[in-house]
């Protein structure tokens, strides 16, 4: 039982980090119906760009800031460079093939600059674990909830309070009603790209403490994240939180009590599963077509 | 003449292949051309999901280890098998797997694919590693060549093994894809509303092309085993399914040679990536070749210096880059990575595809279409509809009653009842937003409607789907053209056609008897349909490429194709110029006198007014009248439906005169 509550609690961390990086698919799939096959690598520059900077001396806390502009930086390039031509020339084929082609040189420039190796992440807490319910929790694993919920909450209240937010869902429902309404809708798009990164990179320094940090430390991660944006639906913001959870507890469970190496499973048949029986997703509404 | 030059390329290029072991001793390039090979064979199944039906597939590694690892299991554990057995089991194995994977993962589409097909190959790889008890896990499995009758295979031998099945690979292909089967795959790419509606089921065919191409990866699968004589899981990663599409886009789409194109360029590219010296002599090239051809693209207008800029940039950096780096090994993936971008963005069309529009090549299609000028003309373009002689004239042929469809708290259809009597043209009007277009969609049964009867000669069609409903006779046009805009007109008919053939897979790739009789009566047929519409002119050139008018009436010969008995035509005269509408009149009593029901909705009320037996108002989703031109031209409720209630019947005649410059759509916008 302890060990059940154990497994179901590290679940959580990890299914709110695969929440997060889902929640960056939703971002940029709801203003540019694209997304970036790379979000794993994003992840991954963020944990490494961070571990740099915690290495030459700058607080954890102080380094967040920085990563986040790294991480809207490489957002940027990614929509620039990878989406904005394929968007124009209106192919699919296009923007999937070129985001997978900078996701695998970002891996492999990874490579390069810090080495295939994956090397320890110091924590910003206390190691020593809180007891509760009988199970130990490691204090960082409720910061990567916590941060995790924090984060999505506070792109919510921009999309819904600003009136930049106003521009991001108005190009979300119509994109060429919102560009002859004066809205720049490429720039809410590259905006919408920055803010994916962002998350994702702050995804990655989030659980690097707990996991380790090196170039193929996202191989799986977007994938799953994308199952989780499936199961939960592409539009459904609560969707991706209960997707993440149920997904993260399942591959503990799986890792536990088959084996590590099947732990990858679980995830992946969901999303089959899900998408042959309700393509929407559990909490997604599915579109009427048009003719 | 015309079929001389590719006979003389084929015969030459056999004659290489068969000729290369002879002409050198060393393994290593015998083995080097006959991995090419092996990739070719998978790369002809890729473009058939990939170019044809346009669907991006990220399994085929997976697929691709799945053929090595049955081969690989089944040599292990039944040591005695004969070889000729291995690559059918693999095949077999392999597209049941494609079959499997196709069934979640068609009914989604771009992305959601994408990422399927990576989820499918991820979990493959898995496995691979996991069941160690099958597959022996990360050790992998070695082999040795196969054996023959008691002989064992050399290198050289086993060589002819693969080239002559890459032949046979390439033949049946090619095969497929030239006959309705190809043309099929095509028409779901093109547009799979229509394809529906020319019976054509979308779902059916995209499984159909992916147990194809899955069975051809499995075959490449199996004789990869034998030819490197080890399998491991972690060759068939995530990379080499990336390295298969670039080889397909960078070779060039929907061709045979581009696949072997990038075949090559994908097993030779690592090698290049090995060697730094080797590497840098021939990015220089590269970027001199790309230089050299942006300059001429400039200075002879096909091109503007802005456009060249970045792939010239691109690889002369990248030439650049190659004399400070100095392990190329480790960077052998951001080049690979670089090169995809290049290829996706500046050569869309890949190597054989910019060729062929450098040098003003054609492709087949046009040759097709003149060869089907020269067949003897079929009997009768459109089929008389046999029924309508059969059975009393006076009967319904379609009896909607009551039909309700309801989107969210929009009742589209609020109560419609619809008869329609055989042998008439039934005339549909109303104002925009009136439900028109929606009763077209419930006929043909892309909308289900929520409440009510249709039934088609006596029998229910609700809930059947688009395919099986255009099959008992009911084809349409569309409101926004949806032709297959990348196929020729004549090939556009053609797949209105499908339904005439009865060959199976094994008719085509033999080119039995069977299938060469149906082929040829189809394209005699689809020519004469074209002459019918009098686009006969015009049988070779892409549909998208035609001017709008005439991509109506080619919708028109695609639609007759089906041999209907109900012909639904949504605004067939939108756009068309004022001679234009006077023909097609004409063709719509044409079509009208071979006994083929029409209903009609249309904006042009000279039109609808002059062919019509019977008209039928829609107004909010309400039929509001009902009953000849002149009634409903005189009925109080239409004309405050299209006027607003204050004017006088005048107005509506006044409005009919005038109609076709009173349309508010100008032509060529989709409304």
């Amino acid at each position: 039982m302890q060990i059940l509550t154990q497994l179901v609690f590290s679940g959580i961390a990890l299914g709110m980090i695969y929440a997060v990086i889902a929640f960056g698919y939703q971002l940029t799939f709801a203003t540019s119906d694209t997304l970036n096959f790379g979000q794993g690598e994003a992840l991954m520059l963020g944990a490494l760009v961070g571990l740099t900077l915690v290495g030459m001396g700058v607080n954890y806390w102080l380094m967040i800031p920085i990563v986040c502009v790294f991480g809207a930086i490489q957002g940027a390039v990614v929509e620039r460079i990878g989406v904005r031509p394929a968007i124009k020339i209106k192919s699919e084929f296009g923007w999937i093939m070129s985001t997978i082609a900078l996701g695998i040189i970002f891996r492999n420039v990874a490579e390069n600059v810090w080495g295939r190796d994956m090397r320890p992440f110091p924590s910003p807490l206390p190691e020593a674990p809180l007891h509760f319910l009988g199970a130990n929790v490691r204090p960082m694993e409720i910061l990567v909830a916590v941060g995790a919920l924090l984060m999505m909450a506070a792109v919510e209240l921009f999309n819904r309070k600003t009136i930049w937010g106003k521009a991001v869902v108005a190009t979300f429902n119509d994109r060429d009603a919102a560009r002859l309404m004066g809205i720049n809708t490429s720039l809410v798009i590259t905006f919408s790209y920055a803010l994916s990164s962002i998350s994702a990179a702050l995804a990655g320094v989030l659980i690097a403490p707990l996991t380790l940090a090196g170039p193929n430390m996202a191989a799986q991660l977007g994938l799953k994240a994308f199952a989780v944006a499936i199961i939960g639906g592409l539009t459904s913001g609560m969707g991706i939180i209960v997707g993440g959870i149920i997904l993260g507890i399942a591959e503990k469970l799986t890792g536990f009590y088959v084996s590590t190496g099947y732990s990858d499973v679980p995830g992946l048949v969901l999303l089959l599963i899900v998408l042959a029986v309700r393509p929407a997703g559990l909490f997604g509404r599915s579109a009427i077509k048009k003719v | 003449m015309m079929k001389s030059r590719p006979l003389l390329f084929a015969a030459v290029g056999l004659a290489l292949l068969v000729l290369f072991p002879v002409a050198t001793d060393n393994a290593y390039y015998i083995h080097l051309v006959e991995t090419i090979s092996i990739y070719a064979i998978l790369l002809f199944g890729l473009d058939i999901v990939v170019g044809y039906t346009g669907q991006v597939s990220l399994g085929h590694a997976g697929l691709f280890g799945i053929g090595a690892y049955a081969a690989g299991v089944v040599i292990t554990n039944f040591p005695n098998t004969p070889f000729v057995l291995i690559p059918i089991i693999a095949i077999a194995v392999t597209a049941l797997f494609g079959a499997i994977l196709a069934l979640p993962a068609l009914r989604v589409t771009g992305p959601y694919l994408a990422m399927v097909t990576l989820a499918f190959g991820t979990i493959i790889q898995i496995l691979v590693n996991e069941m160690d008890f099958l597959t022996n896990g990360p050790m992998g499995i070695t082999l040795t060549k196969p054996v023959i009758l008691g002989h064992q295979l050399t290198e050289r031998e086993y060589f002819w093994v693969v080239a002559f099945l890459l032949v046979a690979a390439l033949l049946v292909v090619h095969r497929i894809l030239r006959s309705h089967l190809g043309r099929a795959f095509e028409a779901l790419r093109g547009s799979p509303v229509a394809s529906d509606c020319m019976g054509v089921s979308v779902y059916r065919y995209k499984v159909f092309a992916f147990v194809v191409s899955a069975g051809l990866a499995g075959l490449a699968g199996s004789l990869y085993s034998y030819s490197e004589q080890y399998i491991s899981p972690n060759t068939y990663n995530f990379e080499l399914t990336v390295l298969f599409l670039l080889a397909i886009i960078m070779g060039g789409r929907k061709t045979r040679s581009g696949a072997l194109l990038g075949a090559a360029i994908i097993v030779m590219l690592p090698k290049l990536l090995d060697d730094i010296v080797l590497f840098r002599y021939v990015a220089v090239t590269f970027a001199a070749l790309v230089l050299v051809g942006a300059v001429a693209f400039v200075a002879t207008g096909r091109s503007t210096p802005q456009r060249v800029a970045v792939p010239v940039a691109g690889t002369v950096a990248l030439a650049g880059v190659s004399f400070k780096l100095d392990n190329i090994g480790d960077w052998r993936l951001a080049i690979f990575g670089l090169i995809t971008l290049l290829v996706v963005y500046y050569l869309q069309d890949g190597i054989v595809g910019f060729a062929r529009q450098t040098l003003g090549w054609r492709g087949h299609g046009a040759s097709d279409a003149e060869a089907a000028a020269r067949l003897p003309a079929a009997g009768s373009a459109v089929s008389t509809s046999v029924a309508a002689a059969a059975t009393p004239a006076m009967q319904d042929l379609v009896a909607a009653d009551r039909v309700l469809m309801q989107f969210g708290g929009l009742k589209a259809l609020n109560d419609v009842t619809l008869h329609v009597t055989r042998g008439t043209i039934h005339g549909l009007i109303g104002p925009n937003g009136s439900g028109k277009s929606t009763m077209m969609n419930v006929l043909t049964g892309i909308y289900v409607p929520t409440e009510g009867a249709i039934a088609f000669k006596g029998q229910s069609i609700v809930g059947r789907t688009s395919a099986r409903i255009a099959l008992t006779g009911i084809a349409r046009t569309f409101q926004n053209v949806q032709l297959f805009g990348e196929m020729t007109a004549l090939q556009n008919v053609l797949v209105g056609l499908h339904h005439t053939y009865r060959s199976n897979l094994l008719d085509v790739a033999l080119h039995l008897p069977r299938f060469v009789r149906e082929e040829r009566a189809a394209t005699a047929r689809a020519y004469a349909l074209l002459k019918f519409v009098g686009l006969e002119s015009l049988a070779g050139e892409e549909a998208r490429n035609l001017p709008y008018g005439k991509q109506r009436l080619l919708e028109i010969a695609r639609a007759l194709a089906l041999n209907p008995e109900l012909l639904l035509l949504d605004e067939p005269a939108a756009g068309l110029t004022a001679p234009d509408i006077r023909e097609l009149v004409v063709i719509i009593r044409k079509i009208r006198e071979h006994g083929i029901t029409l209903i009609l909705i249309e904006h042009h009320m000279d039109v609808v007014m002059s062919v019509c037996d019977v008209v039928t108002v829609l107004d909010f989703g309400q039929k509001i009248a009902e009953g000849t031109p002149a009634a409903v031209q005189a009925n109080p409720q239409v004309i405050k439906a299209y006027l607003g209630g204050e004017l006088e019947a005048l107005a509506l005649q006044a409005a009919a005169r005038t109609g076709s410059e009173s349309d508010p759509r100008s032509p060529g916008s989709p409304a």
